[in-house]
């Protein structure tokens, strides 16, 4: 449910970005392993929560987790990206415990960015600034 | 019984049992009157069978429409599931269709209207919604159609 006056933040699709600037890349179903998919997931998460820290200050202000659409880089013939996708997932009900339970699309995609093994979008929930 | 799900029950659409997802995500979250539904694959066939592959590959448009349909039945069970009485319902507002396809197949649009006909049959004008159509590399268990969806919903 909702908190009183409460705003939607969309994120743009972010992707696993390290550090150092360097990406995680390749196709799933091709060179590039189901646990390799789970962490680069994780890592696209943290690169989401700093596009919504930069955006509305504090973490704490986020509600609740809406939706991420979870597009995972992957072959014709790979079909495992929910197990891909539970990186983020997870990691999200992790940090934001109940308020982290999102609804979720996992699907393939033919090609991303970079060749990015992962990009996610996110919608979230967040409270007033003052509440 | 409320209207909509008279409705249902005069197509001859039974609505399935919801199992819960069995990783970290739920079916839907509701924030403030719009309702984000988790992308759903296609409800089994009456008979228990399962739709199974890719369009332009081994599965016609018709197949693939049929598909939508039965992704549609399960949109509807977690509707009803979210909200108890699917006359809860005020508007689809968006349905983005996502479907297994091969790299040359470009009829989404014609797969993708059988979950959009159901919705419309089901909710009359309040089923009437806007939409995405796209073809992806690949989907979770080879199904050929995965919908995601945000509805209005009543106070």
């Amino acid at each position: 449910m909702s908190v009183p006056g409460a705003r939607l933040v969309y994120t743009s699709g972010r992707t696993p970005r390290r550090r150092d600037g360097s990406f995680i890349t390749g196709k799933l179903g091709d060179g590039l392993s189901v646990k390799e998919g789970y962490e680069a997931a994780q890592l696209t998460v943290l690169n989401l929560l700093a596009s919504l820290k930069a955006e509305i200050g504090d973490l704490d202000r986020v509600s609740q987790v809406v939706k991420i659409l979870a597009m995972v880089n992957s072959t014709q013939d790979f079909i495992e990206q929910p197990a891909v996708a539970n990186g983020a997932s997870d990691l999200l009900v992790e940090i934001f415990g109940e308020r982290g339970r999102h609804a979720r699309s996992a699907i393939g995609m033919e090609a991303l960015p970079f060749n990015v093994a992962i990009e996610i979008e996110m919608i979230v929930e967040v409270s007033p600034q003052d509440a | 019984m409320g209207t909509v799900e008279k409705k249902i029950e005069e197509l001859g659409i039974t609505l399935p049992e919801m199992r819960p997802p069995v990783a970290n995500y739920v079916p839907a979250v509701r924030t403030g009157n719009l309702l984000f539904l988790s992308g759903s694959i296609p409800a089994k066939r009456p008979d228990g069978t399962e739709v199974r592959g890719k369009l332009g590959d081994d599965l016609s448009v018709e197949e693939g429409y049929e598909a939508a349909r039965l992704v549609g039945i399960n949109l509807l069970a977690v509707l009803k599931a979210t909200l108890g009485d699917l006359d809860k319902v005020k508007r689809i507002v968006k349905l983005l269709s996502m479907i297994n396809a091969a790299p040359d197949f470009t009829e989404t649009p014609a797969v993708a209207n059988g979950c959009s006909d159901l919705m419309v049959e089901v909710f009359g004008d309040k089923g009437k919604h806007a939409r995405s159509a796209v073809g992806m590399a690949s989907l979770p268990l080879n199904v050929p159609v995965e919908v995601e969806m945000v509805a209005e919903v009543e106070d």
